[in-house]
């Protein structure tokens, strides 16, 4: 239960905002603080919280690319393949990235390092291919990607994983 | 009037004598039909057994002499008739109405019913004329599994067959 | 009377109230303009861009205020450089619209095109397919070819059940948003949500059980795609296969016009079956909505397969047999008739009964009659008229639960921003919309009503009211309380200004019945009895469309005791197994007749399928056994019944069946060739019904003569809330009514099971619950009466500790408020 978890950070939300559904981002962030994802119930709570119904909610979780429903490896690695950043090679970079970390999109390395997302829009349509990688609060954007960069990115994320957990992503 | 009476019989006598005979001993023998002959209606199967037929009813809706009665239902994958989420679970063709206008044939999206060659029809009841499914499917094709069939999950999701680009 | 604003559309001028959509605009000069995200019943979202339109406006000169003329004389008009969205760009003085130059066609062409890159093109096995605006549009609109690649269309999930009632197809979703606005502003149940964004979009639903709301199947009507279908009529027919066959919905007194589509099923022998039932457009009543009761649990139970039937020789023995037994008794007869017979057979009963000298009696909990045929609405009544400045009370009602319509339609009225006020001892759906909620203890139902005009602002509010309309339901309340409320809310109506101007349309007392004609009966001076289990005992019992034995065992056991019992219904009753004659009657879908709604709107239905053999209308039946008892009674007909009634009952004056099937233009114009515009629900063509007029002829001690003809109605006792208030270690037990029960015209239809068995228990708090020892779904034994009943235990926080609900219909025999005991049911032993 998230009230009973954080009882006087939800207070300090609830006082920033004069209509209570106005609290529902800084809640999810809250929820997501330490799983990484928010789980069905804690939806249900915040939903109850703020008077929403629970779909409500899931909405506002599907559509940013911040909040997540699903467990995911250490990095969650998004990328771009709408329409701008299809016509410069999106969907055959995520392709070949697919090939070359052995995984689908969807899925996470063996070792539980990179989980590949595909996501719509993360505004850089100019610089595609791109993408986000995500670790807990901390994004970093890579744009006009190739392959090769990519999988150097990795190798430098799995190294700093290794020598120290509490490496930053970029 | 002798010559007259001559040059008749010559006509019949080079008949019998000379030319080919026309005449055929049916049902003895039978004389095969043209290639876009309409013949009896029959319903098709992919080469896995399963019907070509999804139900939607558009034969019925083209015939123009509303011969044609389907009702349909859900294939599920523990018994599944055709590809896709619809089959007919019934279908009934009543061959006094039909004009054999082929018109079903050009409705059909799968291509399940088809005009076959069959023209020998007659009944001794009117009930008699109304052709089941049982009656109009083909046998199931070799190595093909009768229906309803337990399919994997997953697979044959679509009723009709996927669309193609067109190539020139 | 908002300002007329004057504009041309392809030329054409319209003149339109000010703050009117282009698009609707348009519709009212004839023009279609295609919409997919638009609806008429919903605020404009200009999300799927197919209602492009070329918009000009004239020139105004800054320095004058004035339009700038062109040379000829003509305003100098001015073209935005794109095209508009017509839906969401409201008219303004001197526009021009241009809907169908090669400009607009080519933006709406285009967005089709579009559209189809991510439609499957699976009309063949779609229920859509043949009544989809999709498909009509692109044939309309849309363009010849695809300048795009088949291979590359968007593939997701087919077969995505979001409840048990409406499947989702996610492919065929073109994302209008259509289900997620008519949930959230509509139905006020916001269970659809779009997740995900880009041509990820897709539709979701997050609430436990899935799309968990009674209006779900209304989504269905509205989607402009195959998207959202009916787990009912799934794969059931193509629509142009089934013939409309229009009716009134018998589950509520809402009376919702609905349709019901008909065709010829191989498993009726070749015969016609209802294939679904379709809401029909009557703005005065339902709109263009039906709930999910009405439309699945409708009909289905017509189509039972407890249907009772005879033979012909067998059902003539039974007519005989009955005729002698109510012939012998004559006096010592009595009759008891339920809410679901139509006008037609109540007046034909009640003329048996006046005949013969029987005693008849309307079957009901819920009384209060005497005042709602007296202070109901008048005509030109319409709910949908309430807006600021009118008042609508609702007292001891869930009416989300018991007239889902009526919810939809008051929510409505508090957003047009009328005054709701919700009294109930419990809180209920309603509560979120009303302006006031009120909350006393079960028993203070009476007290409550009086304290009203006292109370400040509740008072001022239905003091200063335009227009008040008191609706009082049987929450918690027995007949002698529903009647005492039913009078209390008289004379709190009476006691008001707004009734001193009375009979004035949308004035007036509603009561919410749980039968679809119990109004007709009130009307035509039935009335309920107070002590039926006495009065029952040693006469020969005629009981029509009820079920008393499986309502209650006391009425069971008094069953027992009558000298004969002869039950007429559609279905097998507990009532009908115990019965010695049993005649089968038609179903409402089989014949003609007409309701009479809480309203009292009196409305038509037409049969949708022939009577099944061996069955007869009720007005048949009984005319038919009163010519065998020497009376003779019209029963040829419905239309000529109908005309006896309108010469013999005052309330009924001045109604004819043309009269029900007349017809006036209804805004918006749905139902017509142009489905996009509002869903696939009917216009109707059949008939708006007529309301009844309050005869200020007929004093009000004249009518409780003619009430009194047919039987006494029980004497309004003074409720003490006192008694009621239950103490430590005391539970008080409630009747209330639930959407979905278990009742003889529900519990057949298949598909609500699993809605239905939600409401199988008792409801408590939760701290009750740990109290007793209970958890969720829990067995209890609940003693009542000196009767001990096993249930499951459901947990309500909403409800008060000290209260146990208990939904009727579900085995528990609870008329009025009583003490119970709830014990837990100890687990079975462990082995």
């Amino acid at each position: 239960m998230l009230t009973e978890k954080y009882p006087s950070e939800i207070q300090a939300i609830f006082a920033k905002y004069p209509v209570k559904r106005s609290a529902v981002m800084p809640l999810l962030y809250l929820a997501q603080r330490e799983e990484g994802y928010i789980t069905k119930e804690n939806m249900q709570e915040i939903a109850n919280l703020l008077d929403l119904d629970v779909t409500e909610v899931a909405g506002i979780v599907g559509f940013y690319t911040m909040f997540h429903d699903e467990k995911a490896g250490k990095y969650r690695m998004q990328v771009c393949t709408d329409l701008p950043c299809a016509l410069r090679g999106a969907d055959a970079f995520l392709e070949a990235l697919c090939d070359n970390l052995g995984i689908r999109v969807g899925e996470t390395t063996p070792d539980g390092l990179i989980t590949l997302e595909e996501v719509k829009c993360l505004g850089g349509c100019h610089r595609a291919p791109l993408f986000q990688i995500q670790e807990g609060d901390m994004v970093a954007f890579h744009e006009n990607m190739t392959v090769e960069k990519t999988m150097e990115l990795v190798e430098a994320l799995r190294k700093s994983v290794n020598s120290s957990p509490r490496a930053a992503t970029a | 009037m002798i010559v007259e009476l001559a040059r008749g019989l010559w006509t019949t006598l080079r008949a019998l004598i000379f030319e080919k005979k026309v005449t055929v001993q049916y049902p003895e023998e039978k004389k095969p039909v043209k290639q876009r002959f309409r013949g009896r209606h029959y319903l098709d199967r992919y080469e896995n057994g399963l019907e070509k037929c999804i139900g939607c009813s558009l034969c019925a809706a083209a015939c123009p002499s509303d011969a044609i009665f389907v009702e349909s239902a859900e294939n599920t994958d523990e018994a599944r008739y055709s590809p896709g989420e619809r089959y007919a679970s019934t279908y009934e063709i009543n061959m006094l109405r039909c004009i054999y206008c082929g018109f079903c044939e050009d409705a059909c999206p799968t291509e399940a019913i088809k005009m076959g060659d069959n023209y020998e029809l007659s009944f001794t009841d009117r009930r008699q004329a109304i052709y089941t499914k049982e009656m109009l499917l083909v046998p199931v094709p070799p190595g093909g599994k009768p229906t309803p069939q337990v399919t994997p999950p997953g697979v044959y999701t679509r009723s009709v067959p996927e669309m193609k680009d067109p190539v020139d | 009377m908002a300002k007329l604003i004057n504009l041309k559309i392809n030329g054409k001028p319209v003149s339109v109230p000010e703050g009117t959509m282009v698009v609707d605009a348009a519709k009212k000069a004839g023009i279609d303009i295609p919409v997919f995200c638009y609806h008429p019943k919903m605020e404009p979202v200009a999300m799927c861009r197919q209602c492009l339109v070329e918009i000009g406006r004239p020139v105004i000169d800054r320095a004058t205020g004035q339009p700038v003329l062109e040379e000829n004389g003509q305003p100098k008009l001015q073209f935005g450089p794109k095209l508009e969205t017509s839906c969401s760009t409201p008219v303004s003085e001197g526009m021009v619209v241009i809907t169908d130059s090669e400009k607009a066609r080519a933006g709406q062409r285009e967005i089709l095109e579009l559209l189809l890159t991510s439609h499957p093109l699976d009309c063949p096995v779609c229920d859509k397919g043949g009544e989809c605006p999709l498909q009509n549009l692109t044939m309309k609109f849309g363009p010849k070819e695809s300048r795009f690649l088949y291979d590359e269309k968007h593939h997701a999930e087919k077969h995505f059940p979001l409840g048990d009632l409406i499947f989702l197809d996610r492919e065929r979703c073109i994302q209008c948003a259509r289900c997620v606005r008519f949930q959230s502003d509509i139905a006020g149940e916001p269970v659809l949500g779009f997740s995900q964004r880009g041509r990820h979009t897709e539709i979701v639903t997050y609430s436990d059980p899935g799309f968990d709301s009674v209006f779900s199947g209304n989504t269905t009507d509205i989607c402009p795609v195959g998207a959202l279908t009916t787990a009912d009529f799934r794969f059931g027919a193509r629509p142009w296969e089934l013939k409309s066959s229009a009716s009134i919905c018998s589950q509520c007194p809402v009376g919702c016009n609905v349709t019901f589509n008909v065709r010829r099923e191989v498993k009726a022998g070749g015969g016609y079956v209802i294939k679904r039932a379709m809401p029909r457009q009557n703005e005065q009543v339902n709109e263009i909505w039906m709930c999910d009761k009405g439309r699945f649990a409708g009909y289905q139970y017509t189509e039972a397969d407890s249907r009772l039937k005879l033979d012909s020789p067998e059902l003539d023995q039974a007519l005989s047999q009955a005729a002698v037994k109510l012939a012998e008794s004559a006096s010592q007869a009595v009759f008891l008739a339920g809410g679901r017979l139509s006008n037609e057979d109540f007046y034909t009963l009640k003329q048996f009964a006046t005949r013969l000298g029987a005693k008849a009696y309307l079957y009901t909990r819920h009384g209060g009659g005497e005042y709602t045929t007296r202070y109901g609405l008048a005509p030109g009544s319409n709910l949908g008229n309430l807006g600021k400045g009118d008042t609508v009370l609702v007292v001891a009602s869930d009416l989300y639960h018991e007239a889902p319509l009526w919810y939809l339609r008051l929510k409505a009225a508090a957003k047009r921003g009328a005054t709701l006020i919700v009294a109930n001892a419990r809180a209920t759906k309603l509560d979120e919309f009303a302006t006031f909620v009120i909350r006393y203890s079960y028993g203070d139902e009476v007290e409550t009503v009086k304290s009203l005009s006292s109370k400040e602002k509740v008072g001022e509010a239905i003091k200063n009211t335009h227009h008040l309309v008191i609706f009082y339901g049987a929450d918690g309340l027995g007949l002698t309380g529903t009647t005492a409320l039913a009078q209390a809310c008289a004379d709190l109506f009476t006691s008001l200004p707004v009734s001193q101007t009375a009979p004035k349309a949308n004035n007036g007392l509603i009561g919410v019945w749980s039968t679809p004609n119990q109004q007709g009966a009130l009307e035509m001076g039935f009335a309920p009895c107070a002590d039926l289990a006495a009065e029952l005992k040693d006469k020969t019992v005629y009981i029509l469309a009820a079920d008393p034995a499986g309502d209650d065992p006391t009425l069971a056991e008094a069953l027992k005791g009558a000298k004969a019992v002869i039950a007429q219904d559609i279905l097998e009753t507990e009532t009908t197994r115990l019965a010695n004659i049993v005649l089968p009657a038609a179903a409402y879908t089989e014949r003609e007749g007409t309701f009479t709604s809480g309203e009292r709107r009196v409305q038509r239905f037409y049969p949708a399928v022939p009577a099944r053999p061996g069955t007869k209308a009720d007005f048949a039946l009984i005319a038919e056994l009163a010519k065998r008892c020497g009376i003779d009674l019209e029963g040829r007909s419905a239309l000529l019944v109908m005309n006896q009634i309108v010469a013999n009952e005052p309330a009924f004056s001045g109604i004819t069946y043309a009269k029900l099937a007349e017809v006036t233009e209804q805004w918006p114009i749905i139902g017509r060739s142009d489905l996009f515009y509002g869903g696939t629900g009917y216009e109707n063509k059949q008939g708006l019904g007529v309301t009844l007029s309050l005869t200020p002829g007929v004093s009000p001690q004249g009518r409780d003569k003619q009430a009194t003809l047919l039987s006494p109605s029980p004497a309004a006792k003074e409720m003490r809330g006192e008694g009621l208030r239950p103490k430590e270690d005391e539970l008080l037990a409630v009747p209330i009514t639930k959407l979905y029960d278990n009742g003889t015209t529900v519990a057949p239809a298949k598909l609500l099971a699993a809605h239905i068995a939600r409401f199988d228990g008792v409801f408590v708090n939760p701290a009750t619950a740990k109290k007793y020892g209970l958890e969720n779904g829990s067995q209890a034994r609940v003693s009542l009466n000196g009767v001990t009943y096993s249930a499951s235990v459901l947990l309500d926080e909403s409800i008060s500790t000290g209260v146990v609900l208990i939904p009727r219909s579900f085995g528990i025999p609870l008329a009025e408020p009583a003490f119970v005991l709830l014990t837990a049911l100890e687990p079975a032993q462990e082995a």
